[in-house]
């Protein structure tokens, strides 16, 4: 009982990188805030488990991510098409330019599969080594760098075609984009 | 979630009970050497990936967490006490 007060303020003060990490994973702020919480009682559910003095931020992304890869099987058994990632490509929409850089970066990291997004996340921003990534990931630290190199040259080339000024691969979407910027 | 950090590497069979330290070394080794990290500060998507994170950890924590938190360890402590009751 005495170990509470200080794994309760361990598990507050991952909440902000918890935070981030499932909006990335979720594309959705309110389901990602939903996840958090969920991997918070499940954290407190199970703290017997945790060993104290190993990574608590890698065992709570653990957590969560087994969370939201079990919801999103139970969605897809739901609903059969409506997959979300599809939502996402056709939302990806040229119209919002003039909008920060970042609105741009982060458009293009939710056109990635989840695995690469979260592999790139997880080692770009998150702060956690080949060896801890592919520990929360439940795979090869091969596999996750294969993952993050193949994020990083998706995203540059995304990013590299929006840059342009116009935004189809093909000319006619450039040249629709493009007069709809004029009129 | 037992299997926290197990599979670090195949060799790591042999010597059972280096896990820890292995990892260790694992972890100094890929000491990042700045120009060859594709994600490092000369890169521009890894700059901008830490960007975009930044701005979602510093977004202010809706108080239901802490709230969350306090009541889970509330009933955490009712319990223990009607146990010893």
């Amino acid at each position: 009982m005495s170990a509470s007060p200080s794994f309760r303020d361990g598990l507050l003060a991952a909440v902000p990188t918890l935070r981030a990490f499932a909006v990335s994973l979720a594309k959705n702020a309110d389901r990602a805030d939903d996840l958090v919480q969920e991997t918070l009682v499940k954290a407190w559910d199970k703290q017997d488990s945790f060993q104290p003095g190993t990574n608590l931020k890698a065992w709570l992304f653990t957590i969560l991510r087994n969370e939201f890869y079990s919801q999103m099987r139970k969605r897809r058994r739901e609903v059969e098409d409506s997959d979300g990632s599809i939502t996402a490509r056709l939302s990806i929409h040229p119209a919002q330019e003039g909008n920060s850089d970042l609105n741009d970066f982060r458009r293009a990291l939710a056109l990635l599969p989840e695995d690469q997004r979260e592999a790139i996340i997880l080692i770009g921003a998150s702060g956690f080594s080949y060896e801890e990534a592919a520990e929360i990931c439940g795979c090869a630290v091969g596999t996750i760098k294969s993952r993050v190199s193949r994020a990083r040259s998706r995203l540059q080339e995304i990013l590299s075609i929006s840059g342009e000024g116009d935004f189809g691969p093909d000319a006619i979407t450039a040249q629709v984009t493009n007069s709809a910027a004029v009129a | 979630m037992t299997r926290m950090f197990k599979d670090v590497g195949q060799d790591a069979d042999d010597e059972k009970g280096m896990t820890y330290q292995k990892l260790d070394k694992g972890r100094n080794g890929s000491k990042r050497n700045p120009a060859a990290d594709p994600l490092g500060p000369n890169s521009e998507i890894g700059r901008k990936l830490r960007q975009y994170y930044d701005e979602l950890i510093s977004e202010e924590v809706p108080d239901r967490f802490s709230q969350l938190l306090n009541q889970l360890q509330q009933q955490e402590q009712q319990g223990s006490t009607t146990k010893e009751d």
